[in-house]
């Protein structure tokens, strides 16, 4: 199912023997790594498929995602429910935002260039920033839940297991978008308008309800990962531009429409960030660590295609 | 049409002499106003000037952040005096942006511009969690401020760097490198076929253009005396400069100018009423430029000229 070239083969053995040797050294970093990984791989994995399948560079991704959290924060504040609960709501009113930005918004530059849909969208992400900034002010807001502080223990290390949730969202979302692209009618479309938008209105696809559906559908899936994501992390305005960041990282890196290549992208990253927090002093360094190898691995891509 | 070009600039130049000269009349917030505009708006004209060549660079903040930081420092450690440190501001910049260009210009389109806004954040986190260098998150003071901090004084020291940020973005509007740099943007193949070195140009342009987004850190550490990892890399100094280039019009010089100081004195004014997230104002206007006038302020003006005949 995979396919993989000879470099990929490469990089996945080295890779594989370097989480080896990390789990013999320290095995939480192995275990925060891959509950890391599923985060950055649920959110990348609603890009890859609005950038990867339709082409629409969206830099307002982090930004909506942080929407979810906020109102699944709000959902759960005034009504008193289980963010699990206040997912259903979030899903519908982000599936809702995501038609609305698309139908005002990106439907008018999405034959435009390149450059003024990187513009356009990097100015939704300030107003959606900005506007939660207006409503809910700068300070971090959290929810305090029973259940996600559980932990386990094996042999002499323990370790939290509720932030397992993410790589199981991830795992389930992989599975749903593959399934979605390959089987159902509309994610054929989808396949369609993203390699040929012509060719495809020619045979009768609607293009601009593919793309529009493709796009909510995205920000709806951003609700569900918004709305878990809350029930963990504390949220303020400005955390979803370093999401937008990496999704956009990860998804350039797996190629254009790789869904599995994505997670394992997520992985790597993952497990090379958690495993710098685990030498002393090295905290505030691991996020550097993201972007080096993010624009590493980018360059490396780039000349690949150049030479090819 | 010789003639009537120079009519037009010496105009030009008479009615930014007289702009410029209105601040000095009115007092010392008229000036502190105009010197943040004058700031806003020497970047907005470097990020012009790269974006003419159809790169799209995100990362302002992160050069502008890493020339107050080599401002600050290189008064702290080698004792330059406070004009200098702006100059080397501008040419370590300029240094780091001409080597990295020099690998990240092999990317273009979408790519360049994510990686121009992930450059920003790691120079922000080096800043950062090198703390016995740079001062780390708290940041550190400047040894001794320009002029005293003296306001007529530094005003006039921001009005002279942008006379050269303008000047020199004018001289390059009408140079051999404009035609170059438009002829990458149209169609990068076509340019190539006519002998253009597209790596080369790419290059200086930005670590030129870079410099001075630098430079303008290094003025604003002498303005405000302190830098912090969080103030000199605020995504503010992205999004506004965008904004104003937007809204005045793009690959021109005298749009950025413009629209920098329209919005300038508008988000003043805005600030009173609204001293939290009126950069949402910003935002509304990127969006709403790029849906519905591409060219800008500038270039609605110029196109009604054109129709009046007057050209």
């Amino acid at each position: 199912m995979l396919k993989m070239n000879r470099f990929q083969q490469i990089a996945a053995l080295l890779a594989a023997i370097c989480i080896g040797m990390i789990f013999l050294w320290r095995p939480t970093a192995i275990v925060y790594g891959v509950q890391r990984a599923g985060l950055y791989a649920a959110v990348a994995l609603p890009m890859a498929l609005v950038l990867g399948i339709v082409h629409i560079v969206n830099l307002a991704h982090g930004e909506i995602m942080m929407v979810g959290a906020y109102s699944t924060y709000f959902l759960s504040r005034t009504f008193g429910i289980d963010p699990y609960l206040a997912l259903i709501p979030t899903v519908l009113v982000l599936y809702v935002i995501g038609v609305a930005i698309y139908k005002s918004t990106i439907s008018r530059s999405v034959t435009g260039s390149e450059l003024s849909q990187l513009i356009l969208t990097f100015g939704i992400a300030m107003v959606l920033s900005q506007t939660m900034n207006l409503i809910a002010t700068s300070q971090p807001r959290k929810l305090s839940l029973s259940y996600v502080s559980s932990s386990a223990q094996i042999g002499e290390i323990s370790f939290g297991t509720y932030e397992f949730v993410f790589p199981v969202l991830a795992a389930l979302m992989l599975i749903g978008m593959t399934y979605f692209l390959r089987k159902t009618k509309l994610g054929k479309a989808a396949t369609a308008v993203g390699q040929n938008p012509r060719g495809s209105a020619v045979i009768g696809i609607n293009v601009q309800r593919t793309y529009m559906i493709i796009f909510a559908l995205s920000s709806a899936l951003l609700g569900v990962v918004g709305s878990v994501f809350m029930t963990k992390m504390s949220i303020f305005p400005m955390v979803g531009g370093s999401y937008t960041m990496k999704s956009f990282c990860l998804v350039a890196m797996a190629g254009i429409g790789n869904l599995p290549m994505v997670v394992i992208g997520s992985l790597v990253l993952g497990i090379a960030e958690s495993t710098i927090q685990a030498f002393p002093g090295g905290g505030g360094w691991s996020s550097l660590v993201f972007f080096v190898l993010i624009i590493a691995v980018i360059l490396v891509r780039s000349f690949r295609e150049k030479t090819v | 049409m010789r003639q009537s070009t120079t009519f037009k600039s010496t105009a030009g130049v008479l009615l930014v002499a007289i702009v410029a000269a209105v601040p000095l009349l009115l007092g010392p917030y008229a000036q502190s106003v105009a010197r943040t505009i004058l700031m806003y708006l020497i970047l907005s004209v470097s990020w012009d000037m790269l974006v003419r060549s159809g790169q799209l660079s995100f990362g302002i903040a992160g050069f502008f952040g890493l020339g107050s930081y080599a401002a600050v420092l290189s008064a702290q450690y080698l004792n330059l005096p406070p004009i200098l440190t702006i100059l080397f501001a501008g040419i370590f910049v300029g240094l780091v942006a001409y080597l990295l260009g020099a690998v990240v210009l092999r990317l273009r389109g979408m790519y360049f511009a994510i990686t121009t806004l992930a450059l920003a954040e790691i120079f922000r986190i080096v800043i950062r969690n090198w703390e016995n260098f740079t001062g780390g998150p708290t940041g550190t003071l400047l040894p001794k401020m320009a002029f005293n901090g003296d306001s007529v004084l530094t005003y006039l020291m921001m009005l002279f760097t942008a006379f050269i940020a303008v000047g020199f973005s004018l001289w390059f509007e009408h140079g051999k490198m404009h035609f170059a740099v438009t002829a990458i943007r149209d169609n990068e193949v076509v340019a190539k076929s006519c002998g253009i070195d597209i790596y080369r140009s790419l290059v200086i342009v930005f670590a030129v253009t870079s410099a001075i987004q630098g430079a303008v850190g290094g003025t604003y550490a002498q303005l405000y005396g302190f830098v912090t990892p969080e103030s000199s890399f605020n995504v503010n100094y992205t999004l506004i400069p965008l904004a104003m280039t937007l809204l005045g019009g793009m690959y021109r010089t005298w749009g950025p100018v413009v629209g920098s100081i329209m919005l300038g004195l508008l988000g003043e004014y805005l600030k009173l009423f609204i001293p939290y997230g009126h950069l949402v104002i910003y935002g509304l206007i990127i969006v709403f430029v790029i849906l519905f006038m591409p060219r800008g302020i500038v270039g609605l003006i110029q196109e009604r000229f054109r129709k009046g005949g007057t050209l």
